[in-house]
């Protein structure tokens, strides 16, 4: 009678212990499952972030890049305007006593200046450059009221 | 008979739902805002001017000049400090043309710089 009781609680005890290694693999099995379902997604994360970090570096350099080309427009520009003030004034030059002594050749020489200006403002509002103007590269052929908008392919010298 | 008709008329009755209901399913999706995509200015055509130059020597010639060409005797003058001046005002005007334009531009280069520009063609 004992020995009966014995056994059924082995067999009790022998199925719970299959039924519960059975729940546990499938435990485990399930949590190998969303283990990969969250590494998948860590690295698609991290992947995500690299791209991330790689845009930024790209938005940091464009704007660099950016604020260079503005500066050297901008210390372009003030060059254009420093040389206009220093032209009529070179050597203590008076613009009214030299237009009285030259009238003629200072009447042509400011109308073609006024030409140029005027050429200056359409460039600067937009419009396309000639190809003579992309060209010039020696200081007989630029725009001299405003090389630095006029002559992008003009380097200065002396 | 009967039971083939009641099964018929239970088939006709109860035949869409079978499969079940559809569950609708609400998601949200990310729409990037509309680019605005305004249209560059028209760059501007200046028109030519003429300066003449009178001193109190030319002054009767340049007068005779222009009335022998048509054009009323009348001329809007400056000294020579203000033509620099206004020299000087334009120069500082075109600057600030230029600057806003290429800022402009930056802006447009950096946020749509995804979308293709068309280029402006240059001049032949």
């Amino acid at each position: 009678m004992i020995f009966g009781q014995i056994r059924m609680i082995i067999t009790v005890l022998l199925l719970a212990g299959i039924g519960g290694a059975g729940i546990y693999v499938m435990k485990l099995r399930s949590d190998n499952a969303i283990l990969k379902a969250n590494q998948l997604k860590l690295e698609q994360s991290v992947e995500s972030q690299k791209k991330l970090i790689e845009q930024q570096k790209k938005d940091f350099d464009d704007i660099l890049k950016a604020n260079k080309q503005l500066n050297v427009l901008v210390e372009g520009l003030k060059k254009d305007f420093n040389d206009l003030d220093q032209r009529f004034n070179k050597g203590g030059r008076d613009l009214g006593k030299v237009a009285i002594e030259r009238t003629g050749a200072i009447e042509r020489i400011v109308n073609k200046a006024t030409e140029k200006a005027a050429r200056c403002i359409e460039l600067a509002s937009g419009a396309p450059h000639t190809e003579e103007e992309l060209k010039a590269t020696k200081k007989s052929e630029i725009n001299t009221e405003c090389p630095s908008i006029a002559n992008p392919n003009f380097v200065p010298y002396e | 008979m009967n039971k083939i008709i009641t099964l018929i008329a239970i088939l006709f009755l109860t035949g869409c739902s079978i499969g079940g209901e559809k569950k609708i399913k609400i998601f949200s999706m990310e729409e990037p805002r509309a680019k605005l995509n305004l249209a560059a200015p028209t760059p501007v055509e200046m028109e030519k001017i003429r300066w003449i130059i009178i001193t109190s020597a030319n002054s009767q010639e340049v007068f005779a000049k222009l009335e022998a060409e048509g054009i009323d005797p009348v001329l809007f003058g400056l000294t020579d400090k203000d033509y620099e001046i206004i020299a000087k005002n334009f120069a500082q005007i075109r600057s600030k043309l230029k600057e806003s334009t290429e800022i402009l531009n930056k802006y447009k280069e950096y946020y749509e710089a995804d979308q293709q520009q068309p280029k402006n063609e240059e001049k032949k």
